[in-house]
């Protein structure tokens, strides 16, 4: 029987003592694994784990993403990913090998405002995190409303396996898809839409706490919308 | 890393906007005409003549009034001075930088400025001792320290309210020099000039816009009203165009929304 051990703690608790593997947010002072966040710690015989409870989010390679483009250069689009970094995203990715600032224009493809779902190509803190929209579902979204959450509680919107997404596009008729960064899109009829948007919006505030499923589902009632 | 530059307000949140708008309503679920809660708290800073901090909605803003004296501008001989001066705090908005204030600070503590100046809010007649010599000079400073949209009209109250509460040491002539007493007198303040600053989004004017509101919108006004109704000052904002029918519904919306907020001025400064 595994045994993983929770706890609070807030940056400087000492975690766990000795050779542990540890994963992020955490620093290795001397023999002492220190937490940088506040948050719920793991211990198990696999390691230490931290999950926040707060924070910005900080882009991982393969994340999908929500983003908005802020900016046009001659060599792609500066795109906000709800994150203390820009995304970039290379106008080659979007036009191909063939790509020529001279023959291509830019604005053409996206614009300042649009809204953008993609992917986090690369990120190494040394750049900016560079972004693609190969692959199906991402490029422009064109409809919707946007919701943003904390991105800290991205995790729990999800539920496993998407149980929880899946249950408020089922119970609410809309679309909802959901980016890494915490950014939220809902498509759908009008009042699905506001439906989706207050129990998001409910989950963001009251994540924390027991039975949050049953709570979402005593929330969003019975039954499909309209039916 | 890029330098942020402006907030750019998503495509399908401003379609939003407009399509919400076309039924009388916002976003964020006020009406066209509704302002966000406003607070006003005065007497914030001890070493300062007068001071507030008025909240409107997320914007919060600091100012902070400051009576010497000094000589008098040469074509005024007869009139003390008044100064307005805003500076928006780097940690007041992802957009803020350190440095000389931003063209954005100097047209704010300008209209604002206007507002205070043409509603002959301060008497400053009454602020000559000396003519052609002495006179009060009053400064007011103001800090932005949060940005949430429209600092304009949290600007404006704040630098009212802070007035309203200001007292400056007494002085006299004696022997034609100019001697401190030791009593304080309020600083004369005659009206309460209000600001009601209106964004156009589609074909619709909204009161005091959020900052989410300001990157969609075409174009603003602001219109500062006195107690009897009287347009005192006016600035419209922003590169799109304004019709003569929306100046006139700006006008009304400025003296009637002015209206209820002016009396939580006087309340709070009371």
């Amino acid at each position: 029987m595994p045994m993983i051990e929770r706890k609070q703690v807030i940056p400087g608790d000492v975690i766990a003592r000795g050779n542990h593997r540890y994963g992020s947010y955490i620093e290795k002072r001397g023999d002492e694994l220190v937490a940088l966040r506040v948050g719920l710690a793991e211990l198990s015989q696999e390691g230490v784990r931290l999950n926040p409870l707060t924070g910005p989010y900080i882009p991982r390679a393969e994340d999908q993403v929500i983003g908005k483009v802020v900016d046009i250069n001659g060599f792609g689009w500066v795109v906000d990913i709800n994150s203390c970094f820009d995304g970039f995203l290379p106008a080659s990715f979007v036009f191909g090998r063939e790509f020529s600032p001279a023959t291509h224009d830019l604005s053409s493809k996206f614009s300042v405002g649009d809204v953008i779902g993609a992917r986090i190509e690369s990120f190494d803190r040394s750049r900016d995190p560079q972004l693609s929209i190969r692959g199906h579902g991402y490029g422009k979204i064109s409809e919707g409303e946007i919701i943003k959450i904390s991105p800290a509680k991205v995790p729990r919107l999800i539920g496993r396996r998407g149980s929880m997404i899946n249950l408020i596009s089922e119970r609410t008729g809309c679309d909802v898809q959901v980016g890494q960064n915490g950014v939220v899109v809902v498509m759908g009829p009008p009042d699905g839409i506001a439906k989706a948007s207050s129990v998001i919006k409910m989950i963001d505030r009251e994540t924390h706490g027991a039975s949050l499923a049953a709570r979402v589902e005593e929330y969003l009632g019975g039954g499909a919308d309209g039916s | 890393m890029s330098m942020k530059k402006n907030y750019v307000v998503e495509t399908i949140r401003k379609a939003q906007m407009v399509e919400l708008l076309a039924k009388g309503r916002r976003v964020d679920e006020r009406s066209p005409d509704e302002h966000r809660p406003l607070t006003i708290q005065t007497g914030v800073i001890q070493k300062a003549n007068g001071s507030a901090i008025v909240t409107l909605g997320n914007t919060e803003v600091l100012a902070g009034v400051k009576v010497a004296t000094g000589a008098p501008f040469p074509d005024t001989p007869d009139k003390g001075l008044l100064v307005v001066n805003a500076e928006i705090l780097p940690l007041a908005s992802p957009y803020a930088e350190p440095g000389p204030p931003s063209e954005e600070a100097i047209e704010l503590a300008r209209v604002v400025d206007r507002g205070v100046r043409e509603s002959e809010m301060v008497d400053l007649t009454k602020l000559c001792i000396i003519e052609g010599k002495t006179v009060y000079t009053v400064f007011v400073d103001v800090n932005i320290m949060n940005v949430d949209g429209n600092l304009f009209d949290a600007t404006s109250y704040a630098v009212v309210s802070a007035l309203r509460t200001a007292k400056m040491k007494k002085y006299a002539v004696e022997n034609d020099k100019v001697v401190v007493k030791d009593d304080v007198v309020p600083v004369p303040v005659e009206k309460t000039p209000v600001s009601v600053t209106m964004a156009r989004i589609g074909d619709v004017l909204v009161v005091d816009p959020s900052s989410e509101e300001e990157a969609a919108m075409d174009m603003r006004i602001t219109i500062t009203t006195d107690d009897d109704g009287n347009v005192c000052a006016s600035q419209k904002g922003e590169a799109s165009t304004i019709t003569p029918a929306h100046v006139l519904e700006a006008v009304d919306t400025s003296i009637r929304v002015g209206k209820a907020i002016r009396a939580q001025i006087i309340e709070a400064t009371k």
